[in-house]
């Protein structure tokens, strides 16, 4: 034990305690959702209380009181600003979250552990917005974002196409030489083989990429990087061993951004889901209006059910406003020809940056 | 020299290698750049300058081999960074030299040709462990290596599966203690005498005197050397490494405008030598025959 050891210690507690702090601002700033004013009395009274009781060993119950005044009147002020709560599957520093910035600054973005939570709490109007991957440009489909976007009440107000680069990330007392274990989900795994296979690398799978740079920063296993997103080194505070690891540089995810209410501003794209009837020429019958019409359609995709075999739900993308003559000709149209039909929303195009 | 099946191959052909646009072994390449990376400011500055002078690659040690244990080590990976950097915003192509075996896979992912130093030119398994990456070689005479020891050198590494050596005469210990090392010019004529790879020259190391350095460059040049390699530094008097050594800026733009007039003349003047001539042959031939590109 010396001091350097001891402040090394000392400085991995603070960073904990601040991304421990974070979460909760999260947490109030979801809770006020579920109020109607910021503050409540009776609620700050029972926290101080339960503070000043559980203090022990170093902590008086005054400074364990001091310190939650301050921590809930900087929840007050955040809830107070009412920034937009937008959530995303996975830990902060997920790809999710980075193509929420380049949707729209200045919101709060909440993770959430799976894209069914993502989807409940746009439903529930306790986020904002949610944003989820449907697809990529090398795994294809996200199957269960496309599921559930064909089940749930929930509408397109935006489309983000985020370049994907992938960093390999390890802990700064890591010696690269001794890289044994690489851990990251098993869709950015797949994307490094070549990379991995060059250096002998062991891919380990996990459920998210900037999960695995949490992980690494929490549990701190030797011998071990994680291959997560550029921004997660920052977060997780890990060295970049390399950038850009991946096989293919030309790698793009396309998330859809969703709310609970139709987009404000007008769109230049739509996107349906539908099911049509088990009987020859149904589904071209619906491309066909499409084409009659000259409209250009960006992405069609059949999606199993599950519910019984065969059954599957169709999603279409295509490119106009729905406020356009040709388009509501073609939507009517469309909505007489199938079974099912869902017009998840007109939303302005995304670019790759 | 029975033994060099590979590095002694004599089929007429001279092998060229291909780094983005540089043509190795065909056209005269110069490399230059600081003898050891210290900093992202100092690389990019001397990166800049030595490109504006008309450079083809940029050189920069990570991993430094010192006589002491107690002088600068370089960077390590932190250095192949800055020299990832330095690629990025000059568009120069680097060089680096290679220590340790556990190194090879990482360096070769940062730069786009290996080097090995005279003091490992016989290190056995650092040549075979290079062998088996897709990227050139540079080979450096060990400082107290003759001719044949140095092809075998090489033919560890083309045996291993790589086929893109060059080869680099950096000067030997002889009992002359005012020059650093002695440079022995003939290494390029009896390389190419003996083997098809590209050879070039370090003055710098070579001599170990700055005063030395273009005059014996341009010998270089002269007795048909494929490329140059040179140390450049903005601040010598503050390097970490080799500074007394390193040529400054200014210097190596003279030198770069003095070695390209040279350069003129001899195109002019021996063009129509035979020497040339054959060697000009030889070269179509190994266009068709084996040049390898490497992307980067």
């Amino acid at each position: 034990m010396n001091l350097e050891g001891v402040r090394k210690q000392i400085d991995r507690i603070d960073l904990e305690v601040l991304a421990l702090l974070n979460r909760r601002m999260e947490l109030a700033l979801t809770s006020r959702k579920f109020k109607n004013e910021v503050l409540d009395e009776e609620r700050e009274k029972a926290v101080l209380q339960a503070a000043a009781a559980y203090a022990n060993g170093q902590i008086t119950p005054e400074f364990s009181r001091s310190l939650l005044s301050i921590v809930m009147a900087e929840s007050r002020k955040l809830q107070e600003a009412g920034r937009p709560l937008l959530g995303f599957q996975g830990e902060h520093g997920a790809n999710s979250e980075a193509a929420a910035l380049r949707f729209q600054s200045g919101m709060a973005s909440i993770p959430m552990e799976s894209f069914a939570e993502v989807f409940d709490g746009v439903e529930a109007g306790v986020l904002d917005y949610g944003i989820v991957p449907v697809e990529n440009s090398l795994g294809g489909m996200v199957s269960q974002v496309n599921k559930l976007m064909a089940t749930r009440n929930v509408h397109v107000v935006g489309e983000v196409l985020l370049p994907v680069h992938h960093f390999l990330l390890a802990l700064p007392e890591t010696d690269y030489r001794d890289i044994r274990v690489v851990v990251s989900h098993p869709q950015a795994l797949a994307q490094c083989r070549g990379f991995l296979t060059r250096h002998k690398l062991e891919g380990r799978p996990f459920y998210d990429t900037a999960g695995a740079a949490e992980m690494l920063f929490r549990e701190r296993p030797g011998g071990t990087a994680v291959i997560a997103g550029e921004s997660c080194a920052k977060l997780y505070h890990l060295e970049v061993i390399k950038e850009k690891v991946e096989d293919h540089p030309d790698n793009v995810t396309r998330f859809l951004v969703l709310s609970g209410n139709a987009a404000a501003k007008p769109g230049d794209k739509c996107s349906i889901v539908f099911s049509t009837a088990h009987k020859a020429g149904a589904l071209f019958g619906i491309l066909e209006a499409f084409a009659k019409e000259g409209i250009n359609l960006t992405r069609i995709e059949s999606v199993p059910m599950g519910s019984r075999p065969g059954n599957y739900v169709f999603f279409l993308d295509f490119l106009g406003n729905d406020r356009d003559n040709a388009v509501q000709k073609v939507l009517k149209d469309v909505r007489e020809k199938t079974s099912r039909f869902r017009f998840l929303g007109c939303y302005k195009r995304g670019a790759v940056l | 020299m029975n033994h060099l099946k590979l590095a002694g191959r004599m089929d007429g052909s001279r092998t060229v290698i291909r780094v983005g646009e540089l043509r190795i072994g065909q056209d005269l390449t110069i490399i230059a750049g600081p003898c050891s990376v210290e900093s992202e400011e100092q690389t990019l500055t001397i990166a800049r300058a030595v490109k504006r002078a008309g450079a083809g690659l940029l050189r920069g040690g990570a991993f430094k081999p010192r006589t002491s244990p107690y002088s600068f080590q370089g960077l390590g990976l932190e250095g192949l960074k800055i020299l990832a950097k330095a690629r990025t915003e000059t568009g120069l192509p680097v060089i680096t030299e290679v220590l340790d075996t556990r190194d090879v896979g990482w360096v070769s992912e940062y730069v786009d040709i290996l080097q090995v130093g005279a003091r490992n030119m016989q290190n056995f398994s650092l040549l075979k462990e290079i062998g088996k990456v897709g990227k050139p070689v540079m080979l450096k005479r060990g400082m107290f290596a003759t001719y044949a020891e140095w092809l075998n050198c090489a033919e560890y590494i083309l045996d291993a599966g790589n086929p893109d050596v060059i080869l680099c005469e950096r000067g030997i210990r002889t009992f002359e203690p005012w020059t650093r090392n002695t440079l022995d010019l003939s290494a390029v004529p009896a390389m190419k005498e003996l083997s098809h790879l590209p050879v070039f020259v370090d003055p710098t190391h070579g001599t170990g005197r700055v005063e030395l350095i273009q005059p014996m460059a341009m010998a270089a040049v002269a007795v048909g050397a494929d490329g140059l390699m040179v140390e450049v530094h903005h601040d010598p008097e503050h390097a970490m490494s080799d500074g007394p050594q390193a040529l400054l800026p200014e210097q190596f733009d003279s030198l770069m405008a003095d070695v390209n007039r040279l350069k003129d003349a001899l195109n002019g003047t021996i063009h129509e030598n035979d020497v040339h001539a054959g060697k000009e042959i030889a070269l179509e031939g190994s266009e068709k025959g084996r040049v390898r590109e490497y992307a980067w």
